[in-house]
């Protein structure tokens, strides 16, 4: 299995965590208790809408996108594309940043973890990893002598 | 082009599996049943008397225990409870008591409590109630550490005598009465907020105890099955265990 088939399910198992989260924001999923635990800390706190939307909702978007260039990606058409592995480096470094800045909140100024949304960091963290291997690989595969050289 | 780079049929196996596994258990977790717990309403709170609204000899008695600081309260009390008392409560169909239950996780909602009991004091608890879930985000303890700034504007906005106001606040003059109405949720068993009971008046069969907000046409359905359960043994004027208007001695515990 190449980098970017698992980049893409990693991609699909983040992106029913941010469903989920994104529905449970919205009040659609289960009861919402007052009770227990601290992601509702973390879900209604301020920093859980971002330019207007629920982060959870980027979430969705972010590895909705991530999944799209994978699956694209992982097609004879553009399995050896370098724009693909760009694509994914740009996008993948951009979610492990959100997710490090988010992180950070949680831990420093909300002062609440939220389980789920520490999940969702290490996903993005992982598909970091996937693509930096995706691109290096492909970059090898396309100047061997000078990769090994590097 | 690599071999290596080929799509697989275990990529796309894997793939479908783990999207059935999450669209199974996200759709499992949507349409999960809340649980619903059925009650006996003898033994209504006559102590801890909670803040009515509607006509107490109504036939369907709706009670809540909420936080104003809960979200989920907020998300209730501003999204559906306006269709609950124009349909139910202005309608004479039903009373609706409202309870404090604030809970400990929620640093300012005995602040809020306390405003809400002196809105009270001077016949504006409902439109304090109202202003504070709709404000919720301005005060709260994520919001803020002193929230007494933002009780005040809201007590201007609804009509209270300012001084009046602030003097029953920092005297925390209805501290018992919100302890009472918290022991009432303890006594209870209430469990999370917000929490609703509803029953129909002299029924022996048919409350429910419903945990968690809802929409309005949840909550309606779960008002004609309890008044179908009730069903022709209800005796609408006959209990007096549904607490009058009038107000017991403030601080007084709840029945037990």
């Amino acid at each position: 299995m190449t980098k970017r088939m698992m980049a893409a399910l990693v991609a699909l198992a983040g992106l029913f965590i941010a469903l989920y989260l994104t529905l449970y924001k919205l009040g659609v999923i289960g009861q919402i208790t007052c009770s227990i635990g601290s992601c509702e800390t973390v879900q209604t706190s301020r920093w859980a809408t971002f330019l207007g939307l629920p982060v959870a909702a980027w979430g969705v978007g972010y590895y909705l996108a991530v999944l799209a260039v994978t699956i694209a990606g992982s097609t004879d058409r553009w399995a050896d594309s370098r724009g693909v592995s760009l694509v994914l480096l740009a996008l993948t470094g951009w979610g492990a940043l959100f997710s490090a800045w988010l992180t950070y909140l949680e831990l420093f100024v909300i002062d609440a973890i939220c389980q789920w949304c520490v999940v969702s960091a290490l996903l993005s963290l992982v598909l970091l990893v996937l693509a930096v291997l995706d691109y290096r690989e492909l970059r090898l595969e396309a100047d061997p002598v000078g990769g090994e050289a590097a | 082009m690599s071999q290596t780079r080929r799509p697989k049929r275990g990529f796309w196996a894997a793939l479908i599996g783990i999207a059935v596994v999450g669209l199974g258990l996200l759709a499992y977790i949507a349409t999960k049943p809340k649980q619903v717990r059925e009650v006996d309403l003898v033994g209504d709170p006559a102590q801890a008397r909670g803040y009515l609204l509607g006509d107490s000899a109504a036939p369907l008695q709706i009670i809540e225990f909420a936080d104003f600081e809960c979200p989920a309260c907020a998300q209730f009390a501003t999204l559906t409870e306006p269709d609950v008392r124009k349909r139910l409560v202005e309608t004479g169909q039903a009373s609706y008591r409202f309870y404090d239950f604030p809970l400990p996780i929620h640093r300012n909602t005995w602040a809020a409590s306390n405003a809400a009991a002196c809105a009270d004091e001077q016949g504006r608890f409902w439109e304090m109630h109202d202003r504070l879930f709709d404000s919720q985000d301005q005060w709260n303890g994520e919001a803020t550490g002193r929230p007494k700034g933002v009780f005040t504007r809201l007590a201007r906005e609804v009509g209270l005598d300012e001084a009046r106001f602030e003097q029953c606040y920092d005297e925390n003059r209805y501290q018992s009465r919100i302890a009472a109405n918290r022991a009432e949720a303890d006594r209870r068993r209430i469990g999370s907020t917000p929490t609703f009971i509803i029953g129909v008046r002299g029924a022996t069969a048919g409350a429910r105890v419903l945990p968690g907000t809802m929409g309005i046409d949840e909550f309606m359905r779960n008002v004609n099955e309890i008044r179908a359960a009730a069903g022709g043994g209800a005796a609408p004027h006959a209990t007096p265990h549904a607490t009058p208007n009038a107000t017991p001695a403030r601080g007084v515990g709840p029945t037990r």
